[in-house]
């Protein structure tokens, strides 16, 4: 067998040429350029740049709304781990096998259902539940008779992130989940079988069979979630715009206010530098320790 | 009448995304037309009357301008697209593309257009430092040539002064704004309660709603704009006119006149006994609601909102038959000066790099004839800074009674959030939301204001 002949090699290179060309246009040259934005002082309002070298570094260092941003991120990101990849493993193996039927099918669609809801509709959903005077979530506390509990829960530097991040995972869960469940239908059942005809319950099945066959999927959920945690934005926006007093920014939210409020266009760069560091990091590191792993039966 | 500052207000901050969405009304008229009756419907398409110099006799206008403005809402934007329309019918040649964003969008859509360098003819601004932005960056063109005559006579004095910096104007107003307590006056009535005239008669009628399980002053405090028109009014009341004046410049503010701690005490003592709590977690319009349903007493609102007391605004009968409002009332003890009331016109500026001056002036001109000032009014129930233009005739009482307010003001004190410094602004949008949930006092928010200031100015140097 002889190699890829030249005119071959040349019409691979054109077929592959747009795709690189898109990328290279929309994807890297902005992260380049962005990161040249970052080295300056610069208003929209204003042709001049200033160079100021690693100025605007330091000021992120200083600045404590970055670092509780940075927090924010990392809580949002922790949280989701659990509950969303976590609690979506469990959700999808209760829904393999345990749930029969059409009720499964149901059961299904409800918890993926929030998934495909715009941001902006959830949020402005969870700020009505939210509310502190009408809001469904104190008015259960006051049923339950713990008044004590009730909170303004959008509306307190303490709880403001803990209400958004709460409704990330009821809207992320089922989406997660669908994807165990992909997952979970391509293990052979055999392996279950015999599983059981050697005398595993369940739960050892699950532990043995079903958790090391969606270890990719599992990998692959944990990417999606830890990145999107860092990259979360319109939740905070829309419920909360980062407030009160910016208890509730994420690197995101900070970002864009940055920007778009302060005029602040290298520091918003700067800060988008380190979202690009920290989610390439975070994915190259998940990537690595899932590498060669993959499990056969 | 005089202007303490000037600039934009924060409103409902809903758009995460930069709005580029370009709504292109390419619509031409049948080159025949020159004047047609104005129509007092939303969203109809005839043509308002203009009878005013300059819209009709122009020498033959020939280009094509872009015009951004801020008002997509589909309440509004007819308005808008229909005086295009008209203008558009009496100068054949000439197309005008709209490009309609909403309050939050144009923000984001005039910084990008702005370092990009590829700003509209004519386009939206503030009043204040956000204007000052584009003046200082050489984007906005000097009218002051332009606005001249008949033209600018037409307009309320304090509304060009909004837009006037360093003797020179930069904008041409569209809107009037200001800022009063709308009350409930069958439930004033009700409960004995009248009318307060100072900041203590205010807090006891509070106590008098709250004692009778009313919410005294419905409050949604979201975004934190709310709270800050409450600082706009309150600054002025404990803080000399002077030293106000100096403060909001970021060349010379230091804030270290201890009426800046008294008015956030003051803003305190209303938020304990008047307001409602936890409302950072509550937005403006849920506020609103409270208010429109009965139950709460008053709502401090921006006369640009009045339309939505009205049945024709959407308020239920019992209670747009039922209010009126007041202007936040003064300390007794006031050691600032109390015939500031709280507003800002906000306008339209010309790009100076525009291929058509001449067709985005005469437009402008067009815009704001006392015929198409009217038909704003009588449309979207707006106030116009032409002088005659709200009457009994086209709109409610209470809009004509705003008009006259606003006239026997000493002047308008512009929102606080953007007349500043934007380290300012933030140091108190940020201050006040802390200090309703508890985690600052008045003292923390001084110092941090004066930190600001002290930053701002070390900038502007």
């Amino acid at each position: 067998m002889t190699g890829t002949t030249r005119p071959g090699r040349w019409s691979m290179l054109l077929w592959v040429a747009p795709a690189v060309l898109l990328l290279v246009v929309f994807v890297y040259y902005p992260v380049v350029e962005n990161l040249r934005l970052s080295l300056y002082r610069w208003s929209p309002f204003s042709p001049r740049e200033v160079f100021v070298g690693l100025d605007n570094y330091a000021a992120l260092r200083a600045d404590p709304v970055f670092w509780s941003s940075l927090f924010n991120n990392a809580a949002y990101a922790a949280v989701s781990v659990v509950f969303q990849v976590g609690g979506g493993l469990v959700l999808a193996a209760v829904l393999e096998e345990l749930v029969r039927g059409r009720l499964k099918g149901i059961l299904r669609t409800i918890y993926f259902v929030p998934a495909v809801l715009s941001l902006t509709i959830t949020g402005l959903l969870f700020q009505f539940m939210y509310n502190p005077q009408i809001g469904l979530v104190n008015g259960l506390l006051d049923v339950l008779g713990l008044d004590a509990w009730k909170h303004s829960w959008l509306g307190e530097s303490a709880t403001a992130i803990w209400a958004i991040i709460a409704m990330s995972q009821w809207q992320s869960v089922g989406y997660v989940a669908v994807l165990f469940i992909v997952a979970m239908q391509r293990i052979p059942r055999e392996l279950y079988e015999a599983a059981y005809i050697d005398g595993a319950s369940r739960v050892q099945a699950f532990f043995k069979v079903t958790l090391p066959l969606v270890r990719e999927m599992t990998l692959l959920a944990m990417i999606i979630t830890v990145s999107g945690a860092f990259l979360v934005m319109n939740e905070v926006w829309v419920m909360t715009a980062g407030g009160p007093n910016n208890a509730s920014h994420t690197l995101g939210t900070w970002l864009y206010k940055s920007a778009f409020f302060n005029d602040q266009m290298g520091y918003a760069a700067a800060i988008a530098v380190v979202i690009f560091l920290i989610t390439m990091s975070a994915s190259i590191l998940q990537l690595f320790l899932g590498r060669g792993k993959a499990v056969q039966y | 009448m005089t202007a303490i500052a000037g600039t934009s207000r924060h409103r409902r901050t809903l758009a995460c995304l930069i709005a580029a969405t370009a709504i292109i009304v390419g619509a031409c008229g049948d080159g025949g037309a020159t004047t047609a009756p104005a129509s007092a419907e939303p969203g109809a398409t005839t043509q308002p009357a203009s009878a005013e110099p300059g819209a009709t006799t122009a020498p033959e206008l020939e280009g094509s301008i872009s015009f951004l403005h801020k008002y997509s809402d589909p309440r509004y934007a007819p308005y808008f697209e229909a005086v295009v329309a008209a203008y558009m019918a009496e100068h054949p040649k000439v197309q005008i593309e709209i490009q309609a964003e909403s309050d939050q969008g144009v923000k984001d859509k005039l910084r990008v257009l702005a370092a990009s360098n590829t700003l509209p003819d004519i386009y939206f601004s503030w009043a204040g430092d956000f204007t000052k932005k584009f003046v200082r960056g050489g984007l906005a063109k000097d009218l002051t040539g332009d606005v001249t005559g008949d033209w600018a006579a037409r307009f309320t004095p304090a509304a060009l002064e909004a837009y006037t910096y360093d003797g020179k104007l930069y904008g041409v107003p569209i809107t009037l704004d200001a800022k009063y307590m709308a009350y409930n006056t069958k439930l004033f009535a009700d409960n004995g309660v009248a009318v307060p005239t100072t900041l203590d008669e205010l807090l006891a009628a509070c106590d008098t709603f709250e004692a009778k399980g009313i919410e005294p002053i419905a409050f949604g405090n979201q975004y934190g704009w709310p709270a800050i028109h409450f600082m706009t009014q309150l600054n002025p009341y404990y803080v000399p006119a002077d030293t106000l004046q100096a403060d909001y410049d970021p060349a010379t503010g230091a804030f270290t006149d201890p009426g800046y701690g008294k008015a956030l005490d003051a803003f305190a003592e209303i938020n304990s006994r008047c307001l409602t709590q936890g409302a950072n977690g509550i937005s403006h319009e849920a506020a609103q609601a409270s208010f429109l349903a009965g139950k709460s007493a008053m709502h401090y609102i921006e006369a640009v909102e009045f339309f939505a007391l009205t049945e024709k605004g959407g308020a239920p009968a019992d209670l747009a038959n039922n209010w009126d409002f007041f202007m936040l009332p003064a300390p007794a003890d006031a050691t600032g000066d109390t015939g500031y009331l709280t507003g800002a016109p906000d306008g339209f500026l010309v790009n100076p790099a525009s291929e058509h001056l001449d067709i985005a002036l005469d437009f402008l001109d067009y815009l704001t004839t006392l015929d198409n000032a009217k038909k704003m009014v009588a449309d979207l129930g707006w106030l116009s800074p032409v002088q005659g233009s709200a009457t009994a005739d086209n709109t409610f009482p209470q809009n004509v009674q705003t008009i006259e307010d606003i006239a026997t003001a000493k002047g308008m004190a512009i929102w606080l959030d953007t007349v500043t410094h934007i380290d300012v602004a933030n140091a108190y949008l940020n201050g006040v939301q802390a200090m309703l949930d508890g985690t600052k006092g008045t003292a923390d928010v001084v110092a941090d204001v004066q930190a600001a200031a002290a930053s701002a100015k070390a900038a502007s140097e």
